[in-house]
């Protein structure tokens, strides 16, 4: 490459002094890459190349093109950010521990196409957005010497010397801080701001301008200075190539049969978790999601662990194979899509399961931990989801895609080289979080033996086609079964997968005891009471049970079925509301056969019983009406006379209503003078003057009465005297022109000025 | 996908297909390492346990073997996970060694952070001694049995290399004049008791435990001490090694509650030995009498856990268990392991009965219908008076009758457990009864009556379940047991599975009340039976013709 050496071109258009004037100078088709390696640029579409320029160059992009960096760009970045104003590349290399100049220069070409450094003429410039997200010790390095207090650094020789002078304690502080952090606390008695007897440690380093003292405490070490210590690199051990990936080698068919057998478990797991959902759906808890206990008893009935139930109830989720069933009483159900995915072959359901998690933002692997908020996070619940475990999942997957064919990788490899990808990027949570990917992925049936399969090839290649995936792992399920063995011991084992109507038949009539290659089922009295309960007889089972199995019915199996078969039913329970006895059965038969009492849907249960949904009052009096004397009977069966007591209410308290009290002479007389005195004081009340205006009094009034002569005002276009109480409790007189009332307060204009005053505050109104 | 006879299952069971042609073979790779827990007719489960795994590893297998053998038999890829398991699991076997180190007694170990996690173990850390080096740590000889079990229960089992006293040698051969030799089987089970020093040689009850332990005594020719379950039993111990090799009755003493003899060859019934006086036990020094050189304890599945604690003061003798099961219902089967000893040798039951050398058995279970008078009455009872109300109901006996006139002649037994039913019956049927209070001269008679064919028809109680011998018992008829208990079924099954002289099928019935818990029980017994491979019937009482 070597093509951002613009200078060194034979005809150069005017100097770039800028990102934008690099920008602005970019063919199409690199800034297309810009454009795709970015996309965050693209979107809004920006106007014009500086807008596109000035928008690369904004904090949030920037560091979201940083973050995206592997092992390799991320050191020769930090690397040229150290460089200072303009690095050529083999300078970067020496940077770099003596890199291979190639290698280098291939770096910086991307960076360069991500537009993290631009080319001017006398070098790459690093953008000033980028060392602003480096952040201030880059590669752990401090801060050049000009920008800590003290003199500027001296040359490097001048450094190396010093060094090589200095006492051993004082060398064993620049040990400490050469590789980072590069700010140090030290000890109080040799703090550079203290006089003391150790002035072989800090003091002398100080002294000697190869640490400043940034605090009385603290001390720094420049750049300059630690670079000198780092012999030139930016870094110790620069890793510009990405880790092997080494593991076990395992045969191929094994790795694809192991992941065959995975897969049909998946399956079978799955079609007995949501069968048994189907008839006893768990609650969707208030905060969504599953209660621990739910899971807990999917586990029991399962037989499996906490992590691989949560993951299976999960899957069952993303595929879409259960939902919240939206009632008031909201329970977790199978959905319309179970039904279609249940009778699809073997291939195309696992194809479906396999695409929802390669896709899916919600990481089953973190149920049962907690949240940020400390809160437990549950099965199918909103906390299930994490974002960033598509972009981890993918990347391990691809990792394990990228080894030859049949090796199994081990995690802790496949997260080192997760790491070396993404190192901005990766969660703190990485080493269990690439466990926990391929744990899933094993359970899936997407490695085999810890190898990647057939089927998980196929399945990084897919782009969402089921056919194609389903065809890719077909081969490798084991073939169904369509016969089970019964045996003397009540059980009857499947030597395979089963599949649709016997796999639903045996799961009705047996309980399952071990799973795996084979599906263990028991009898037991329960499980045969279980399947007669849904309307089997036992006869049905039995031919049931010779179509599904190889070799005759075992004896004691047959006896059981017909055994709990010939108990089952002999007690019948109905529902009732009243009973009809009578000895005069012709009676009965009278009733049975009338036109009228047909309302009454009766039921013969014995020659002198009959039944009948209606409740006995109504029994009753329908009866009497056609003639018949019926007595009514207690549920014990006695006799019971209908006494009527005369109906009584009781008493209700009658409250008093308010009442005007009249008023006699006296007390009439007494408040008419009341009033006249009033009015009197009223008249000699002397007008009162204020602010160079005379007034008359202003008496008390209640705001309504305020808010009503200040109505009148209004309407009369005149103004009006008012007391006001103000901020600190004083009264103003005014004379306001009121112009309008509302929300409490109201408007005006007193002495020029336009005020809004509220009602409340206003002691009383006199029109002028 | 290969076509094995073996299909592994996720909880670690292993079923193995009977009918299918390379079953033999199948059977022989796993049977190492997996017991078997069910042997119906179709397809027989076994079961990996660790205790299995490190009773592989003490046989001299390792876990490539072991992985082989699965990989290789299944039908099915095997789970990864589990291969890794069985892996993980063996290799904690002989990590820790217990060897002689000149006169010391020392745990040694190849991997220092495991010696070093079982020492910070608080039930461990008093047990040893001093540190000798960073792999080594004296452990005091009285403690050898008590650290086993320590270990073993911390997951690290350890071997046992430190040998074995010779002990006081005592010439004992097999007295083989009248043309009479072991079984293939039973040398194989002393030669793999011998090489292995000390352990458990599991057969099935008729199989000849006996010689297989008069063989063991032969190899050691030292004293010896034998542990049975009662005094019964040590008569016919007595009789038999008497009969087989070349000890002669001055030899043998007998040390029981009658009787206290200390002889070079001792046989001790575990009674008298758990026998406590004043929270004393009062004949613990039979254990230090003699300079044993060889201890044999009789069925090892009922050997008290008193026994347990004295045994491990005497890990220093050979110690040979014989049983015709490991599985224990109080769930010892560790102590089992880490004190007497890991399994030596094993034979499926099924697999020595096509040898011819058990009498095949029909199973049958009746059923009777409780009249409605003990319907109402059982309806009502108390939980704990249930099963007694069930299994005592006189409705069956009539079909015990029924059933003993069908087998008149042929010897037969009567099996109960209470005794009031037993007496009544012992009337109806006019035949002798044998309880615990039946005098050991009586029972003698009784039985010697029996062997001779002098009575055909013995009424039992529980006593009889153990360790009897009553060689020409063909047909046993069961009225009340134990609840459930599978080992009570195997000694009963064993009662009428002695080999016959003609050949003829041993017959095995169980009366049962229909519709109560004494059937629920019955069902336990009944499905433990079809495990072992035995086809059983379930008829009506009125069907019985």
């Amino acid at each position: 490459m070597g093509t951002y050496c613009r200078e060194v071109l034979p005809e150069s258009p005017p100097p770039i002094r800028s990102l934008a004037d690099d920008i602005r100078g970019r063919s199409d088709e690199e800034l297309t890459a810009l454009l795709a390696a970015r996309p965050d640029l693209a979107r809004p579409a920006p106007s014009d190349l500086t807008a596109l320029a000035s928008r690369s160059s904004t904090r949030a992009s920037t560091a979201r093109a940083v973050d995206g960096l592997d092992t390799a760009h991320l050191l020769a970045l930090e690397a040229a950010a150290v460089g200072g104003e303009s690095v050529t590349p083999t300078a970067l290399a020496r940077l770099l521990d003596g890199a291979d100049v190639d290698l280098v220069e291939s770096l910086l070409d991307d960076l360069w196409r991500l537009g993290l450094v631009w080319r001017a003429p006398q070098g790459l410039v690093v953008t000033r957005t980028v060392v602003d997200v480096l952040g201030e010790s880059v590669a752990g390095l401090g801060l050049p010497a000009d920008d800590l207090p003290g003199p500027a650094a001296a040359d490097d020789e001048t450094l190396r010397a010093e060094i090589a002078t200095a006492p051993p304690r004082a060398r064993a502080i620049l040990d400490r801080l050469a590789w980072g952090p590069p700010v140090g606390i030290v000890p109080a008695d040799d703090a550079p701001g203290r006089r003391g007897p150790s002035d072989d440690g800090a003091r002398w380093l100080v002294a000697h301008g190869l640490v400043r003292a940034i605090a009385a405490d603290q001390v720094a070490l420049p750049r300059e200075v630690s670079m000198v210590l780092r012999d030139g690199r930016v870094h110790r051990q620069p890793r510009l190539d990405p880790p092997e990936l080494a593991g076990v080698t395992r045969q191929v068919e094994q790795v694809d049969a192991a992941a065959g057998a995975s897969a049909s478990e998946v399956l079978a797991l799955l079609d007995e978790l949501l069968d048994s959902w189907s008839q006893n759906p768990p609650r969707v808890l208030r905060t969504g999601g599953l209660a621990v206990r739910d899971l807990k008893a999917a586990a029991a009935q399962l037989d499996t662990s906490p992590e691989h139930t949560a993951y299976l109830v999960e899957l069952a989720l993303i595929a879409d194979l259960v939902a919240d069933d939206g009632e008031v009483d909201p329970h977790w159900v199978p959905t319309a899509e179970y039904d279609i995915w249940q009778t699809e072959p073997g291939g195309e359901r696992w194809a479906r399961l396999a695409l929802a998690w390669l896709t899916t933002t919600r990481a089953p692997h973190r149920v049962g931990s907690r949240t940020d908020a400390a809160a437990v996070i549950n099965a199918l619940g909103p906390d299930g989801q994490w974002p960033p475990i598509r972009t981890l999942r993918r990347g391990v997957l691809d990792l394990l895609a990228g080894v030859q064919e049949g090796v199994a990788a081990s995690a802790t490899d496949v997260a080192e080289a997760v790491r070396w990808r993404r190192p901005r990027r990766v969660p703190r949570t990485l080493d269990a979080v690439v466990a926990a990917v391929l744990r899933e992925a094993s359970w899936l049936g997407v490695t085999g033996h810890g190898a990647l399969s057939v089927g998980g090839r196929a399945l990084l290649a897919s782009e969402g086609d089921v056919q194609a995936l389903a065809e890719s792992i077909h081969p490798h399920l084991p073939a169904p079964v369509d016969a089970v063995l019964l045996q003397a011991d009540l059980t009857a084992i499947a030597p395979g997968p089963v599949t649709g109507s016997l796999a639903a038949f045996l799961r009705l009539v047996a309980d399952v005891e071990s799973r795996g290659g084979a599906t263990v089922h028991r009898f037991s009295e329960d499980s045969i009471r279980r399947c007669l309960d849904t309307g089997w007889t036992g006869e049905d089972i039995l031919a049931g049970l010779r179509d599904a199995s190889s070799t005759p019915v075992p004896q004691p199996l047959e006896y059981l079925v017909r055994d709990v078969a010939r108990r089952h039913g002999t007690i019948r329970v109905r529902g009732v509301s009243s009973v009809i006895r009578s000895e005069d059965e012709g009676g009965l038969d009278v009733m049975l056969a009338h036109r009228k009492l047909a309302a009454l849907q009766l039921r013969r249960i014995a020659p002198t019983v009959l039944t009948s949904p209606v409740g006995p009052e109504v029994v009753l009096e329908m009866l009497r009406e056609e003639g018949f004397a019926p007595v009514p009977e207690s549920a014990s069966g006695t006799v019971t006379v209908p006494t009527r007591p005369a109906r009584r209410a009781v008493r209700q308290r009658a409250v008093d209503p308010a009442l005007v009290q009249l008023m006699d002479e006296a007390q009439l007389g007494s408040l008419i003078a009341g009033l006249r005195a009033a009015e009197a004081h009223a008249r000699t009340r002397a007008p009162m003057t204020m602010d160079g205006r005379t007034g008359p009094a202003i008496p008390a009034n209640d705001p309504t009465t305020s808010m009503a002569v200040l109505r009148e005002a209004i309407a009369d276009g005149r103004p009006a005297w008012l007391g006001y109480s103000d901020g600190i409790g004083r009264t103003q007189r005014l004379l306001f022109y009121p112009e309008r009332i509302d929300g409490g307060r109201v408007t005006g204009v007193s002495d020029g000025v336009t005020r809004t005053l509220s009602i409340h505050r206003i002691t009383g109104v006199v029109p002028d | 996908m290969t076509d094995g006879a073996l299909i592994v299952q996720s909880d670690k069971t292993l079923l193995l297909e009977v009918d299918h042609p390379r079953s033999a073979e199948a059977r022989r790779a796993i049977a190492p390492f997996a017991e078997l827990e069910r042997a119906p007719e179709h397809i027989h489960t076994y079961r990996i346990t660790p205790l299995g795994l490190w009773n592989a590893r003490a046989a001299g297998h390792d876990a490539e073997q072991v992985i082989d053998a699965l990989v290789t038999h299944s039908r099915y890829p095997v789970p990864h996970a589990l291969l890794i398991d069985v892996a993980d699991t063996m290799a904690r076997y002989g990590r820790l060694t217990l060897t002689k180190d000149g006169d010391l007694l020392v745990l040694r170990t190849t991997d220092r952070a495991v010696l070093t996690e079982v020492l910070r173990h608080k039930r461990i850390k008093p047990l040893v001694g001093e540190r000798l080096d960073e792999d080594t740590v004296v452990v005091h000889p009285s403690e050898r049995g008590h650290l086993k079990q320590e270990l073993l229960k911390v997951g690290w089992p350890a071997e046992d290399e430190a040998g074995y006293v010779d002990g006081e040698a005592h010439t004992i051969t097999l007295d083989q004049s009248d043309g009479w030799s072991l079984r293939p089987y039973q040398e194989q089970a002393v030669d793999g008791f011998w090489d292995g020093g000390s352990g458990v040689v599991v057969l099935p009850c008729g199989a000849g435990k006996t010689l297989v332990g008069a063989g063991a005594m032969a190899k050691a020719s030292a004293t010896t001490l034998i542990l049975v379950t009662n005094t019964v039993s040590a008569r016919q111990w007595k009789d038999e090694l008497i009969r087989r090799t070349s000890l002669t009755e001055d030899e043998i003493g007998e040390y029981s509650g009658a009787r206290k003899e200390i002889r070079p060859v001792t046989i001790a019934t575990y009674q008298v030995l758990t026998t406590r006086r004043k929270g004393v036990y009062t004949h613990l020094d039979l254990l230090d009498a003699r300079d044993w050189g060889l201890v044999v304890y009789d069925e090892v599945h009922l050997l008290p856990a008193p026994i347990f604690r004295m045994t491990a003061d005497l890990q220093a003798r050979r110690r040979l268990g014989l049983t015709a099961t490991l599985v224990r219902e109080d769930g010892l089967e560790s102590d089992v392991f880490s004190l007497i000893g890991p399994k030596r040798f094993d034979a499926p039951w099924k697999d020595i009965e096509a040898q011819g050398y058990i009498a095949p058995a029909d199973c049958v279970e009746v059923r009777v219908t409780l009249p409605d008078g003990q319907r109402m009455a059982y309806a009502v009872a108390e939980p704990e008076d249930r099963y007694r109300l069930a299994s005592c109901s006189d409705s069956k006996l009539p079909v015990v009758e029924k059933l003993v006139a069908r087998h008149h002649g042929e010897p037969t037994l009567v099996i109960g457990q209470y005794l009031d039913q037993l007496d009544e019956l012992a009337t109806r049927l006019q035949a002798d009864v044998i309880t615990g209070e039946t005098s050991v001269t009586e029972r003698q008679r009784l039985y010697d009556a029996f062997r001779t064919g002098e009575i055909s028809l013995l009424v039992v109680s529980k006593v009889a379940n153990f360790s009897i011998d009553l060689p020409e018992a063909s047909v046993a008829i069961q009225v009340s047991g134990t609840f459930g208990s599978r080992q009570e079924e195997a000694q009963r099954l064993g009662r009428v599975l002695r080999p016959k002289g003609d050949g003829r099928t041993a017959h095995f019935y169980t009366v049962v009340a229909r519709d109560t818990v004494d059937a629920d029980f019955a069902a336990h017994r009944q499905r433990f039976l079809a495990e072992q491979g035995y086809a059983y019937r379930i008829v009506d009482a009125d069907d019985l013709d």
